[in-house]
């Protein structure tokens, strides 16, 4: 399936290097526009803006969890189809659940890699593709 | 400065008489007098502060939080750091071995290009990034670095450790009856939707997944 390599791209990680590693991984994938947002209490005004096509973030950050993120977006009439992927070193079952349940479209535990975030960004525009011819 | 009440001004006057007068025994004898007052003063808040100290950890319940905190929270603390020790040094493995793996590819393209015309254009390039190459590895020096510093912390709290469990089991409590931290399910759930990081210690990797597979079996069921 083809993807469009021109989205935008927002990564949320409180961490510098971490968010370095997402953008580096995702250029090689073939994407070419990200934004960074270092908390989701600083992306969730980006978000709000629908600039938007694809959000990666951390779960743990200092002001606003990336499940709360989530849940922002979700509850948002406009934006909560906005796909979400969570790249988290969070790997409990009851949190995968619950992540799950907010709605998110994919989990990726730390440390991973480049392989599998190919595998589940291919998987989530899939889907979202699917949905969108149904 | 505070002065202690039992040094008599009195007594200070006869030494400087004593010492003007060149009496040397006396002297000494007054000086004695004087510093002796001072040890066993000391001597007595010293052993106030002992009594004190007994008494505050004979008055501890066995679940208090510093005896807790004495019994899981540092190992919990060594735990961890050795957690980043290992983490660490296995990252740093793992550049070096791609950094040397890619030097080896570098030299090879530069063996198959003897000869070419395009040798004097592409060999500096290949210099370059042989030399990016090697800044690369050199960075890794950083484990060295911050791995003497784990190490030496993580000394430090297994002392400390030590020393605490001396200590609670002068005081006539029992180590070994200190319990398990328990935790609500509401502030467990609580701690669970901020995150908890890494699961890197042996208790918190209960009820966690292994592995990418073990998360992906579990949406999967869930139809994500």
């Amino acid at each position: 399936m083809q993807i469009n390599r021109d989205m935008n791209i927002l990564v949320v990680d409180d961490f510098s290097t971490m968010r370095r590693i997402v953008k580096n991984l995702l250029k090689e994938l073939g994407f070419s526009k990200f934004d960074e947002a270092d908390d989701g209490a600083t992306a969730w005004p980006m978000v709000q803006s629908g600039k938007y096509d694809f959000i990666v973030s951390d779960w743990n950050m200092p002001q606003m969890t990336g499940i709360d993120l989530l849940r922002h977006v979700r509850a948002d009439e406009k934006l909560k189809d906005t796909p979400f992927l969570l790249i988290t070193a969070e790997a409990k079952r009851s949190q995968i659940l619950e992540a799950a349940q907010a709605g998110v479209d994919g989990y990726i535990v730390k440390p991973f890699t480049a392989a599998t975030l190919n595998e589940k960004i291919q998987k989530i525009f899939e889907r979202v593709a699917e949905k969108q011819n149904k | 400065m505070t002065f202690s009440t039992d040094i008599h001004v009195d007594k200070v006057r006869a030494l400087l008489q004593a010492m003007e007068a060149g009496d040397e025994r006396c002297t000494v004898e007054i000086l004695d007098d004087i510093t002796q007052i001072r040890k066993s003063e000391l001597h007595q808040q010293l052993s106030e502060l002992t009594k004190n100290l007994h008494q505050t950890l004979d008055d501890l319940d066995v679940d208090t939080p510093v005896l807790l905190h004495a019994k899981h929270d540092l190992p919990d603390i060594t735990e961890r750091l050795q957690y980043v020790l290992n983490e660490t040094q296995k990252a740093s493995d793992k550049t070096l071995g791609s950094s040397e793996n890619t030097l080896g590819l570098l030299e090879e393209v530069g063996t198959m290009l003897e000869g070419s015309d395009e040798v004097s254009k592409i060999q500096p390039l290949l210099d370059q990034a042989s030399q990016e190459l090697t800044n690369i590895m050199l960075a890794q020096s950083f484990q060295d670095l911050t791995g003497q510093v784990l190490n030496r912390v993580i000394l430090i709290v297994t002392e400390l450790e030590e020393s605490l469990k001396a200590l609670i089991e002068r005081s006539r409590h029992d180590y070994d009856a200190i319990p398990q931290k328990t935790q609500s399910e509401a502030e467990q759930s609580a701690e669970h939707e901020k995150g908890v990081g890494p699961n890197v210690t042996a208790k918190s990797k209960l009820d966690a997944v292994e592995s990418q597979a073990d998360v992906d079996d579990l949406l999967s069921d869930l139809g994500i």
